[in-house]
């Protein structure tokens, strides 16, 4: 593939219906109203001078290059700004015009280097390009040795950003910059200082940029015309020469990228202006901190050892796999077929955890395959498939555009979701009216241009007390949409559902007592969500990771069942997935009680299906899922697990017991690609290849299927599912796949929401299931004229109290999160220079609780829970409320989990990392469990090296 | 008792006019003499400030260039009665000056107490406001277009075409701004109605709310200004306390309310995008257009941005009736304009009249002459990014089109009068440096080209330009006219190309005097 | 497997489907059949029979139903 250039028609798109036809140079023209000159002329190709304008941004006028000549109208418009009108005749090029530009043109390069031959931009340079088109041949402009002018020049560069440089020596100030950082990324942390000749982009007020609040997500750069902000990757390596159109291996948003590409090497990852999830924006983990995907501490052969305690040994791909697949034979002939297990990755693709479980089903011939959604979104999909039918949200990103009322609860998308959380935002700028329900005081409460409308601060762990007291509000008032209710739902569940509602019981004002959560706020935001347009709510792991997950999910369907907020644009139940393909990974039968799309491993049919499709006998029962396989492992009843791309060990709760039971299996097979904290405990190490590195597909939020591209050559000469299939046939299983497509063609036969899913269609656009003979374009809204399921079903959702209480040993909540810079458990981005944002774990304490224990700012602390304590040290703010605290789990350092308990959903066992009692005390230094974990960990990474 | 009259215009302020005031009291209560002094307006008449004024029961008798000095004489004079006097002009009105202009805009301005709600009723106040009501919003568009009133901020558009565009935007909310940033040198017309006769911007400002169906009005004011800004607030609690302002205006029912907002010293924010833009608390830059403020204006809502004599015109046009107005004037600049004499000339102040009188007329006839005493070489019209008129020119009658016709431009009334020492290349180096100054930044043509024109200008001045220095003069010149986004960019040329056309000597020049003496 | 960890699994669920009106027990059944390996209905019907120590009496009809 070649360099990907998009067309950029300089201003956006309208979205009026009415077409408007005028003449430009002599052509014909018909566009929708609104359009601008400039973006009618590059429709017939007519491509007219500019440099402030971009269309990805608002016209601004200020370049003043593409001014035109519009008949029976004075002056010289710009054509960025100035509309088309019916019958409107405009000349794009007269001498007048030439003349014009030739000198603006002479101005603007009056005060920027002529250093094109050694910049970094030299060869995609919009400066360089106008100016060649415009013709400048000659700079007049301080000619002669007693013609000194004033310049820009001298300017320093500020280098303080580790990604890219600010050099505003070479700045045209037309404000793209400034412009994405407001309109696009909405963070408005640029700034133009000065006034006329001393105009300068400043990051804040005269800080640099690492010292700002900018983000870093490259929309700055990105929108740049010149080489004044440049990718440091850029600079060092040179343009690139090629770029393949790929998918994010980070969050749940899905953003497409162009991989820009010098050989095998990545110069820079540009976010592609069609992606559907991200229209052309990106944040800094996937527009910047892929360096991971290079970095030296990348395993790239495969290992194996007898005991964790002995060092690794580099063997061929053929011992490892032939080692692995005879030790789980082995197992299975001593303790049963049902005696291991294994989990397929979120982070893989589509492809490869079909295969992990197809592996599992028919290799291993049990049920014993789970994934990380197991400890994240696992309720989502059980609530929302009991309500609405669908194990998945209901709208497409897009949605968001036509949203009145946002609820964002137990999300914090400006961290978790940062380019989703731009378009919200940017939707929140336009008048929409934001609902947030979260412990802590998150950025969108209170930021730039936004305030919400209600923030229902409620203690960690009453998620559901809160939401049934707004289901309460909306029966009580009389605010049901009843026509939707009737018409849509299951009328006798809904009576039954409004009576319980209505119960006093769950009034704010009791909710108030349980939740903290003033009852008056509460009766404002079920006001304002029920009758303030169309209503959306986007929730994240601050619902799903409770002992209550699947209650809340489901309290949450009510809500927008109750209000008709379903079935079109603007409203719906959207759950912001963590992993890129978590819901990918769910869709294809990773979990332990169901085959691909949803279907029950019980269900004679769908298994019969699959049993002739791949010629064996499929287990009937459901399986393990993980927390339970840890318990089979201590009971001695699992002693073998495959784990592909996921670190259990660091990720999942109450790190003690998982670290036992991994020592308890007999073969623990990890493939990765850097030795993760679960590897500390494996037999068998096979290296993964990075998502550069293979084909595939990721399903994201939206569930939208994209392609996922080989960019560069395996590092450990295999793609995860290479490795996957040969395991496989060294089972004795006889696949034969040349190429993922050919997997997606087996998913597309035994899944029928896939149906309509192949690699010959994705290549063209991306999908969003159910893609089938109902749905031959895909679904990009859900339950449109109908719920999946028939009649949506409203469930009773009572508050039921989790058991972890705050007590005087443990008198404080703590709660659980992530931050923008870092991803999980940081494997990707703690190995990238994101860590100059985040170092290390803090522990947020209100200052109330940190001056009753003597904890000053930056201290170490101590966190205890009955689970565990852990060392960290503390930042004090009011974030956070008294009694709450809160900490991430990004570094293994700190072992985050070990404090956390083994409480779990009721439905799901999903866990319950929101709500742990915690006691906070000075510290002065790392806790026993910390050090021990440490010299362990390094013991079980010595490798030797194969002779 | 009787009233006397000293201003407390900034013009009076400026040349003694508290002390007077206080001397006049001090003297009164040394005689025992029972007297109102009121502190008015100025009557613009610059060259007789301090013009001390006594109400007699035959009119009011004016005291030119009064102070503390002369107080004791005064009295002595017993001008209190309107006694003899040397410094006495007689009766105010009856002094040419003043008797020869046509005041509709400033009708009031000078005579009454400022701040007194009494003092405006009985000269007129609230007539318009209330036949308004009476009209309603159709009725008043239609009376405000038939005047002919244009644009008094320089562009000249018509208003009652603006007023109508609002009026037919369909919005939840519409704004009246008025534009009181007069950042112009040698202009003060806007000041003084905000010191002298605060009420009719008031009343001209509800006038529109009902015209268009704005609730909310500003006054955009600047920094500079701190008398008028004082006056002007006091105005607005006053007016709303009587029910000028408020949730019913003039018991109609009608509500509107009035801010004042102050800017912060930068000249382009009287062009009214970055005027906007400073009023929503942003930097003052401009934005483009369209949308027209009209569509899509404060806040993104419809919106009237007028000059401060243009909404101060209106209570006139509907008390008295657009026909009244639009009776004076020329083709199609009708009414009168306030204009304002400054610079080098012996009769400095504002003159309202009738469009049409020549420039010449305005600098010598008016004006006087050159305050020197030295030939007149050019008046600046319009303001310091206004055109040069040589003597040459001083036929050009005074109206819009004429002066465009002319290479020049009336703007906001302001003619600045150079006698023949003046150096044109200087002035030309000064509209660049003044742009360079004031640019807000944004576009290219002005950000650049002022600070490089000001570089070619200092070439010139030195003597060492060529003539390629000045057709790449003229090439800048186009570009910024052209090219630029607003008017502040889009006028930089008009002072330095007129300077260029009819003092072309001045651009040719060896070794300057300047650079010689260095 | 542990049993208290069953028993409180069990009880969590049992929690749920009580307030949903009638069929609880049979709802409890089907969500535990569905949802668990055989190893741990095994292990919590051994429980059962065995008194049932702390399942709550939903749960405990509810794993009385479970078929074998």
């Amino acid at each position: 593939m070649t360099l990907v250039s998009e067309i950029d028609y300089g201003t956006p798109a309208s979205r009026a219906e009415k077409p408007v036809t005028l003449t430009i140079d002599g052509r014909s023209v018909t566009v929708a109203e609104g359009t601008s000159i400039m973006r009618a002329a590059m429709e017939i190709g007519t491509e007219i001078p500019k440099l402030c304008a971009t269309d990805t941004l608002d016209a601004f006028g200020a370049c003043r290059l593409c001014l035109v000549e519009i008949e029976g109208r004075p002056g010289t418009p710009s054509s960025c700004t100035t509309p088309v009108a019916p019958g409107m005749v405009v000349h794009t090029q007269t001498e007048r015009l030439k003349r014009l530009r030739r000198g603006v043109m002479e101005l603007t390069i009056s005060d920027h280097p002529l250093d094109c031959l050694t910049c970094a931009a030299n060869g995609n340079c919009e400066l360089q390009t106008q100016a060649g088109k415009v013709g400048l041949r000659d700079v007049r402009y301080g000619k002669g040795k007693d013609a000194p002018i004033e310049t820009h020049l001298d300017l320093t560069k500020d280098e303080s950003n580790p990604y890219f440089t600010f050099d505003s020596s070479k700045c045209i100030v037309c404000s793209r910059c400034v412009r994405a950082c407001a309109e696009v990324q909405g963070t408005f942390a640029l700034t133009i200082s000065g006034r006329g000749f001393d105009s300068r982009v400043s990051p804040g007020m005269g800080e640099s940029f690492l010292g700002s609040e900018c983000v870093s997500c490259g929309a700055c750069v990105q929108a740049c015309p010149t080489a004044t902000l440049s990718e440091k990757s850029l600079i060092e390596i040179g343009q690139p020469e090629r770029s393949v159109v790929t998918t994010c291996a980070y969050c749940g948003v899905g953003c497409t990228f162009k991989a820009e590409m010098r050989g095998e090497e990545v110069v820079r990852m540009v976010p592609w202006k069609d992606g559907a999830a991200n229209r052309g924006h990106s944040c800094v983990k996937g527009r910047f901190a892929w360096g991971w995907a290079n970095h030296r501490e990348r395993i790239t052969r495969p290992m194996i050892r007898a005991k964790i305690t002995d060092p690794w040994r580099e063997v061929s791909w053929k011992e490892a796999i032939d080692h692995a697949a005879s030790e789980f034979r082995r197992i299975q002939a001593k303790a049963g077929r049902r005696s291991i297990g294994g989990i397929t990755s979120s982070r893989c693709t589509n492809e490869e955890t079909f295969l992990v479980q197809k592996l599992i089903r028919a290799g291993f011939g049990n049920n014993n395959v789970d994934t990380c959604a197991r400890v994240c979104h696992s309720p989502t999909g059980y609530g929302l498939k009991v309500a609405y039918g669908t194990s998945a949200g209901t709208q497409n990103f897009d949605s968001v555009e036509k949203t009145d009322v946002v609820i964002v609860i137990g999300a914090n998308p400006t961290d978790g979701h940062p380019v989703f959380a731009s378009r919200l935002k940017k939707r929140l700028r336009q008048g929409a009216k934001l609902i947030v329900i979260d412990p802590r005081r998150i950025d969108l409460v209170r930021s730039a241009h936004i305030e919400a409308a209600h923030h229902l601060a409620l203690r960690p762990g009453t998620n559901v007390a809160v939401l049934t007291a707004l289901a309460h509000v909306i029966v009580t008032e009389g605010l049901v949409d009843e026509a939707f209710v009737r018409e849509r739902c299951d009328w006798e569940d809904f009576q039954h559902w409004a009576g319980f509602a209505a119960d006093p019981r769950h009034a704010p004002e009791e909710v108030e007592k349980i939740s903290g959560v003033p009852a008056a706020e509460i009766r404002g935001a079920a006001r304002l969500y029920a009758t303030g347009g169309a209503g959306a709510i986007y929730y994240g792991l601050g619902v799903t990771e409770h002992s209550q997950g699947t209650t809340a999910v489901m309290a949450i369907a009510n809500l927008a069942m109750a209000t008709g907020n379903i079935g079109r644009e603007g409203v719906g139940v959207n759950p912001l997935r963590g992993q890129n393909n978590v819901q990918g990974s769910c869709d294809m039968g990773s979990f332990p009680h169901e085959f691909s799309g949803y279907r029950h491993v019980s269900d004679d049919a769908t298994r019969s299906l699959f049993e002739e499709l791949w010629g064996v006998t499929l287990d009937a029962e459901p399986g393990l899922r993980i927390p339970n396989m840890f318990d089979a492992a201590l009971e001695g009843s699992f002693l073998g697990m495959y784990v592909q791309g996921e670190d259990i060990l660091q990720s999942d709760p109450n790190t003690k017991h998982v670290a036992a039971a991994l020592a308890a299996m007999e073969c623990v097979v990890v493939q990765d690609l850097f030795l993760n904290e679960t590897a500390n405990y494996a037999h068998v190490f096979l290296p993964g290849a990075t998502f550069l590195e293979k084909d595939g597909t990721f399903t994201n939020a939206e569930r939208r299927i994209q392609r996922v591209r080989r960019v560069t050559t395996p590092k450990a000469g295999k793609a995860d599912w290479e490795a996957t299939q040969d395991l496989a046939r060294a089972l004795g299983l006889d696949w034969a796949y040349a190429h993922p497509s050919e997997i997606m063609d087996e998913i597309a036969r035994s899944t029928p929401s896939f149906a309509g899913v192949s690699y010959e269609r994705l290549e063209r656009e991306s999908l969003q299931w159910p893609v089938n003979a109902a749905h031959p374009d895909g679904s990009p809204i859900m339950h449109v004229d109908g719920f999946v399921r028939g009649k949506g079903k409203f469930m009773l959702t009572e508050y039921v109290a989790t058991t972890e209480k705050v007590g005087p040993r443990f008198p404080l909540l703590l709660t659980t999160g992530r931050v923008l810079s870092q991803y999980n458990v940081g494997a990707q981005t703690r190995r990238t220079a994101n860590v100059v944002w985040h170092a290390e774990d803090v522990l947020e304490i209100h200052p109330q609780d940190a001056e009753d224990r003597g904890v000053r700012d930056g201290d170490l602390v101590r966190v205890a829970s009955r689970a565990g304590e852990m060392s960290l040290r503390a930042t004090i703010t009011d974030r956070v409320a008294p009694g709450v605290v809160y900490t991430t789990f990004h570094h293994p350092a700190t072992q985050a989990n070990v404090v956390t308990t083994e409480n779990s959903d009721w439905a799901t066992n999903c866990p319950e990392y929101k709500v742990t009692a915690v006691q906070v005390s000075p510290s002065n230094g790392p806790s026993d469990w910390q050090i021990d974990y440490d010299r362990q960990a390094r013991e079980a990474r010595r490798v030797d090296a194969a002779e | 008792m009787s009233r006397i009259f000293v201003p407390k215009d900034v013009a009076a302020l400026a040349v003694g006019a508290d002390c007077v005031a206080a001397a006049i009291a001090g003297e009164a209560a040394a005689r025992g003499l029972e007297i109102e002094i009121v502190r008015n307006g100025s009557r613009g008449a610059f060259f007789l400030e301090p013009l001390v004024e006594v109400e007699t029961p035959f009119g009011r008798v004016g005291y030119r260039e009064v102070t503390a000095d002369d107080v004791t004489s005064l009295f002595d004079a017993g001008f209190v009665e309107g006694g003899a006097h040397p410094q006495c002009i007689g009766k105010t009105e009856e002094f040419p000056w003043l008797a020869k202009q046509t005041r509709l805009t400033f009708a009031r301005c000078g005579i009454v107490d400022p701040l007194s709600l009494d003092d405006y009723a009985a000269h007129g106040g609230w007539k318009g406001l209330a036949r308004a009501l009476e009209l309603g919003d159709v009725g008043t568009l239609e009376e405000v277009s038939l005047s002919g009133l244009r644009g008094r901020g320089g562009a000249g558009f018509p208003t009652g075409v603006k007023w109508k565009t609002v009026a037919m935007a369909k919005a939840d909310r519409k704004y009246v701004i008025c534009n009181a940033d007069e950042g112009d040198s040698g202009t003060f017309a806007d000041r003084m109605i905000m010191e002298g006769d605060p009420f009719s911007l008031i009343e001209g400002m509800a006038i529109c709310g009902v015209a268009v169906g704005a609730e909310k009005g500003f006054v955009y004011s600047r920094s500079e200004y701190p008398h008028a800004n004082a006056a002007f607030a006091e105005a607005i609690e006053i007016a709303r306390a009587a029910g000028f302002l408020g949730q019913d205006v003039m018991g109609s029912g009608r509500r509107f309310e009035l801010e004042l907002r102050v800017g912060a010293g930068a000249y382009v924010c009287g062009e009214e995008t970055a005027l906007m833009e400073s009023i929503e608390g942003k930097r003052g830059i401009v934005r483009a257009k369209p949308p027209l403020p009209a569509i899509a204006g404060l806040f993104g809502k419809p919106t009237v941005v007028n000059n401060l004599l243009s909404l101060a015109t209106i209570p006139a046009i509907l008390a008295e009736g657009a026909q009244a107005y639009a009776d004076f004037g020329l083709g199609r600049s009708r009414g009168t304009m306030p204009i304002q004499i400054a610079g080098n000339v012996r009769f400095g102040g504002l003159y309202e009249t009738a469009f049409g009188v020549t420039l010449g007329d305005i600098v010598n006839e008016i004006g006087g002459g050159t305050a020197s005493g030295r030939p007149v070489r050019a008046a600046q019209c319009g303001g310091p990014l206004g055109a040069y008129f040589p003597v040459a020119l001083f036929d050009t009658p005074y109206d819009y089109e004429a002066f465009h016709a002319a290479g020049g431009l009336v703007g906001h009334g302001g003619v600045v009068v150079f006698d023949d020492t003046v150096d044109m290349a200087e002035q030309a180096h000064f509209a660049f440096e003044f742009g360079a100054e004031e640019s807000c930044g944004k576009c290219t043509p002005c950000r650049i080209g002022a600070v490089r024109g000001r570089e070619v200008m200092e070439k010139v001045i030195a003597g060492h330009a060529g003539a390629a220095d000045l057709e790449l003069l003229a090439d800048l010149c186009e570009t910024m006219k052209a090219g630029s986004l607003c008017a502040l960019g889009g006028f930089i040329p008009y002072p330095v190309v007129s300077a260029m056309t009819h003092f072309p000597d001045d651009f040719r020049r060896g070794a300057s005097p300047r650079a010689a003496a260095e | 497997m542990d049993a208290d960890k069953l028993v409180s699994m069990a009880n969590q669920i049992a929690d749920f489907f009580r307030v949903q009106g009638a069929g609880a027990e049979a709802a409890v059944a089907d969500h535990i059949a569905k949802n668990w390996d055989p190893r741990m209905r095994a292990a919590i019907r051994a429980h059962a029979a065995a008194g049932g120590e702390g399942l709550e009496s939903v749960a405990k009809a509810a794993i009385e139903r479970l078929a074998g």
